[in-house]
């Protein structure tokens, strides 16, 4: 019974975590970003006037969520009075790739039958026409420009004719751009600019205690008959209120928060403690938020550095040499060359070859801890020629050292001292 | 022994290639104009089904204890990778497996489906080496659609976008996870074994890190990352095996709500504990590890390389022995590793037998070539070049390398005709002017690589130690006499004919053109251990003309 109980809350939760639209609810306070923007569309939708708007905000902070939910609340409400086609600048940045996506979806919807054959040139008519034809049965089209400043290099010719189409009275449409950058209508150029109605939504992250309340929000289960286990869910949420009010908690808390506070941010944390809830008690604790923030903040250069081997580890505190003299670009030459002469100097560990040494080094370039300063590849210099950086700081690389498992003591010397007897060969 | 682990990955894809191959027309091919077109009864619910399971789904699967005793160094990982994944029918958030070459990332995951038995989709950005290829083997597959001589080995779809691969896919899986729910429904509890399977189906992509090399790779990255937020479908999970860490993704891709899951390479003992599995005569392995794990466990982590590493030398151990089964005391393993201590140290070399698994920069073809070159000429002990060279050629890459190597100011010194020798030892004796001027010029030279030359400079070094070196040369001069005959035109075509083969090979490159002069200069980039022996198989005294500092 109790393990049912248990699985059945942990998939629960994960729906939950899963569906941005639980965590971001539609607040019914006026003036809230949802009900801004439910106002802006349906007043175009039964005004029958054309409307523009920008959704800004910082990435994981629900400008594409309330979209979603205010559509949704519409197409409900009002299922003949809207259409909505949706682009992607990650897709759809292409122009004329854009326009045929536009048309398809135009089409889909108006179980019409869309030619994959379409010139730019008809695909463009045939969204003025529909424009027309929609504006004729009082139907809005939607447009939603998901990263809408992915469409702003070129010639910016969708959003040209998107806009130039909504100045006439024929049409009735919306033009919706989500951003993450908060410049984006400075990308615009003028033609385009001065046809954009300068209407903007600001998203900015949660607050710390709206955080909070999130997070009760998702993570307690439901008392009431929606869930079956009523009693588990009782003692479930009982445990979770003492983890909260801990100490330890607020501290997790605080650092995760710390490092990103958006909304995704959280849900990514609370889903892989969801994960790692402890499958025998069903319960989640303390330690399952522990190991959350651990695998939600890594260090990952201190991960890679652990990982390598020794003679990898001589190369890299080799090159942190070469660095600290300061002598310019350096390449795998000059590196072989200190490494020989520290070698020589301490006379200690076996001499590896070159050849091996070549070897490690490429390994050190796969794992990118090291880099080539060039980038162009048409250079045909071999390897062992081309000028190479230490991509991680000298004090990662002392961590590194410090907290590999067999690191020899004389790498360490070598890491430290400034000047060894060797440096006059 | 480690490499039972790419053993067992291999039979996967070949089981999983071979299906693809035996099925029949029958399955859901949505070419129409195939020969034998489907008939349309015939694509019953059970044919659905047969190629679902052929497609997505392993033949057997297996225990969660199998699942453990065949990576018994990755049980944190595995329950990691389970945990996330969860019970059938839940929704995850994408996944992002990274490590280290050789740290078992791929078959790890792919026997954890195995033991889920769920349907996935795997591609690798290894084998599918652009955009087009890549969306089109993962359409394929999740078309149940194969390529076969029937469909002139098409593609389901032919797409080379992103937008139309989102399309497409958005399609495809509604398709088949209609096609996986009808499965489902029927079953209950006859067919318990396939219960596990849910509604799910898994996108796996590996090798994710290739895809940063390609022409717009890192806006591709962000719509793979993206896909669950770009096609909203709670029943697509997404898997991504990458050797590079997370950080290197961050360009311009933004927020990534990716779940990491670290593999770490093998400490020693686990490395141990790798080798020992399998092993014949364990007692005798184990004290030969002893010895010799430690060692070369400070070169490389990579098991894949030790594997490799490790037999030759296990022969050389098992050498003074008769019988192999015997187990050994601790005199006769003193013994042994006395036998063994001097061949240690040599065999630290030969660890580059193994090809990498990714070549850093791979669209350079010369780095791969040298890195074969590399293997064989370590790899044997007699100094012999192991491929095929006319003799022309092999006087042409030395030449090539001389002039690669020495200053053009020396020319004139070395190849008088009064002989290399005793000019080199004037030279030497007047370059001895200061010693700091040495060193930053031996500075520059290590820094600076090979030289250029232009392509008189080269033939005319060539003409020069044609003309020098007798014996094998013989050849050459009546080849030279003919060609005179003709015209010294029909030399040189002959000579340029060679060194554009020479270039297409890697072993001499053209590098941009001097700003002043206007002609195409070469590079040799061959190192010179090679020219050694290509000099030697020649008998050309190579040393007499280098000039060294």
């Amino acid at each position: 019974m109790s393990t049912g109980a248990a699985a059945d809350a942990q998939a629960l939760l994960r729906c939950r975590l899963s569906d941005p639209r639980f965590s971001l609810s539609p607040s019914p306070s006026p003036d809230s970003n949802y009900s801004k923007l439910k106002f802006i569309l349906s007043n175009s939708i039964f005004e029958s006037c054309n409307n523009s708007v920008l959704l800004l905000g910082p990435r994981g902070c629900g400008k594409t969520t309330v979209l979603e939910l205010v559509l949704r609340k519409l197409q409900t409400d009002h299922p003949d009075r809207l259409s909505v086609v949706r682009l992607n600048g990650l897709l759809h940045s292409d122009d004329r790739c854009a326009l045929k996506e536009i048309v398809r979806q135009l089409c889909t919807d108006h179980q019409l039958i869309f030619s994959k054959m379409a010139s730019c040139d008809d695909n463009s008519q045939f969204m003025l026409s529909m424009l027309r034809e929609c504006a004729l049965a009082h139907k809005a089209i939607i447009f939603v420009l998901d990263e809408f400043d992915l469409f702003t290099p070129g010639k910016q010719r969708l959003l040209y004719s998107l806009l130039d189409a909504m100045q006439s009275v024929q049409s009735q449409a919306v033009v919706v751009g989500v951003s993450c950058r908060l410049d984006a209508d400075q990308l615009l150029e003028k033609r385009v600019r001065s046809r954009f109605s300068h209407r903007k939504l600001l998203f900015l992250p949660p607050s710390m205690e709206d955080l909070q309340r999130l997070l009760r929000q998702i993570l307690f289960l439901p008392t009431d008959s929606s869930f079956r286990h009523s009693d588990f869910a009782v003692k479930f949420n009982a445990k979770l209120s003492v983890i909260f009010n801990g100490e330890g908690f607020i501290d997790i808390l605080n650092s995760v928060v710390g490092v990103d506070n958006s909304v995704s941010h959280l849900l990514n944390f609370l889903f892989c403690a969801v994960c790692n809830m402890d499958s025998g008690s069903g319960f989640l604790s303390l330690g399952s938020f522990k190991s959350a923030m651990l695998s939600v903040q890594r260090q990952l250069k201190l991960e890679s550095l652990q990982d390598v081997s020794i003679l990898e580890l001589y190369i890299l505190v080799c090159m942190k040499r070469l660095e600290a003299k300061d002598c310019g670009s350096y390449n795998f030459n000059s590196i072989m060359k200190e490494y020989k002469g520290l070698q020589d100097a301490s006379q200690t560990g076996a001499y590896y070859s070159r050849q091996v040494c070549l070897r490690a080094f490429e390994h050190l370039l796969e794992c990118e801890l090291v880099g080539f300063t060039d980038n162009n590849r048409g250079q045909s210099l071999s390897i062992e020629f081309r000028a190479v950086v230490l991509l991680i700081s000298s004090h990662e690389l002392y961590q590194g050292l410090r907290s590999s498992r067999n690191c020899p003591d004389i790498l360490l010397q070598w890491f430290d001292r400034e000047n060894p007897k060797s440096h006059a060969y | 022994m480690g490499d039972s682990e790419t053993v067992v990955k291999t039979p996967i894809r070949v089981t999983r290639s071979s299906s693809s191959s035996t099925t029949t027309t029958t399955t859901t091919t949505p070419k129409q104009n195939s020969p034998q077109k489907p008939k349309p009864g015939s694509r019953s619910l059970k044919n659905t089904k047969a190629s679902f399971s052929d497609y997505l789904l392993f033949p057997k699967p297996i225990t969660l204890d199998q699942l453990y005793s065949s990576y018994p160094c990755r049980k944190a990982q595995i329950d990691e990778l389970l945990h996330l994944i969860g019970p059938p029918n839940s929704p995850m958030k994408p996944i992002f497996i990274y490590g280290r070459p050789s740290s078992a990332k791929t078959s790890v995951l792919l026997h954890v489906f195995k033991h889920l038995n769920r349907p996935f989709v795997y591609s690798s950005c290894k084998s599918c080496y652009n955009p087009r290829l890549l969306f089109e083997s993962v359409l394929n597959q999740v078309f149940f659609h194969g390529k076969q001589s029937t469909n002139n080995y098409a593609s389901a779809k032919r797409c080379e976008k992103a937008s139309d691969f989102m399309n497409f896919l958005r399609e495809a899986l509604v398709h088949t996870i209609a096609t996986i729910r009808e499965n489902q429904r029927p079953k209950g509890s006859k067919n318990s074994l396939n219960c596990g399977a849910g509604e799910m189906i898994y996108l796996i992509f590996d090798n994710v890190e290739m895809i940063r090399d390609w022409d717009s790779g890192l806006a591709l990255v962000s719509v793979l990352f993206k896909m669950g937020d770009l096609l909203k479908m709670p029943e697509l999970g997404l898997v991504f095996i990458s050797s590079a860490s997370l950080d290197s993704f961050y360009g311009n891709t933004g927020l990534m709500e990716l779940v990491p899951v670290f593999f770490p390479s093998y400490t020693d003992e686990e490395l141990y504990q790798i080798f020992m599995r399998g092993q014949p005569n364990p007692k005798l392995y184990s004290s030969f590890l002893g010895v010799v794990l430690k060692t070369l466990c400070r070169l490389t982590k990579r098991v894949d390389e030790l594997s490799v590493a490790l037999v030759p030398l296990f022969r050389k151990y098992c050498e003074p022995l008769s019988d192999l089964r015997v187990i050994p005391d601790e005199a006769m393993k003193r013994k042994l590793f006395s036998c063994l201590q001097p061949h240690i140290m040599p065999s630290l070399n030969q660890v580059f037998k193994v090809e990498s698994g990714t070549i850093v920069e791979t669209n350079k073809e010369k780095e791969k070539r040298k890195g074969i070159l590399r293997k064989q000429g370590s790899g044997e002990t007699v100094y012999e070049v192991d491929f095929q060279m006319s003799d022309s050629a092999k006087y042409l890459l030395i030449s090539a390398f001389i002039a690669s190597k020495n200053p053009a100011t020396l020319d004139a010194a070395l190849f008088d005709s009064t002989g290399g020798s005793d000019n080199r030892k004037r030279k030497r004796k007047s370059s001895v002017t200061s010693i700091e001027k040495k060193d930053q010029a031996a500075q520059e030279m290590l820094l600076k690589g090979p030289g250029t030359f232009p392509l008189e400079r080269l033939l005319a070094i060539f003409q020069c130690i044609t003309s020098v070196t007798d014996g094998p040369i013989e050849r050459e001069q009546v080849e030279d006499g003919l060609t005179e005959e003709v015209g010294s035109c029909g030399l040189m075509s002959d000579v340029l004919l060679q060194l554009s083969t020479l270039c297409n090979a890697n072993f001499i490159c053209k590098g941009g053109s001097c700003p002043l002069e206007g002609s195409t200069r070469y590079r040799a980039t061959i190192d010179e251990d090679m020219v050694m022996k290509i000099a030697r198989s020649v008998n050309f005294p190579l040393a007499k003309y280098l000039y060294r500092r």
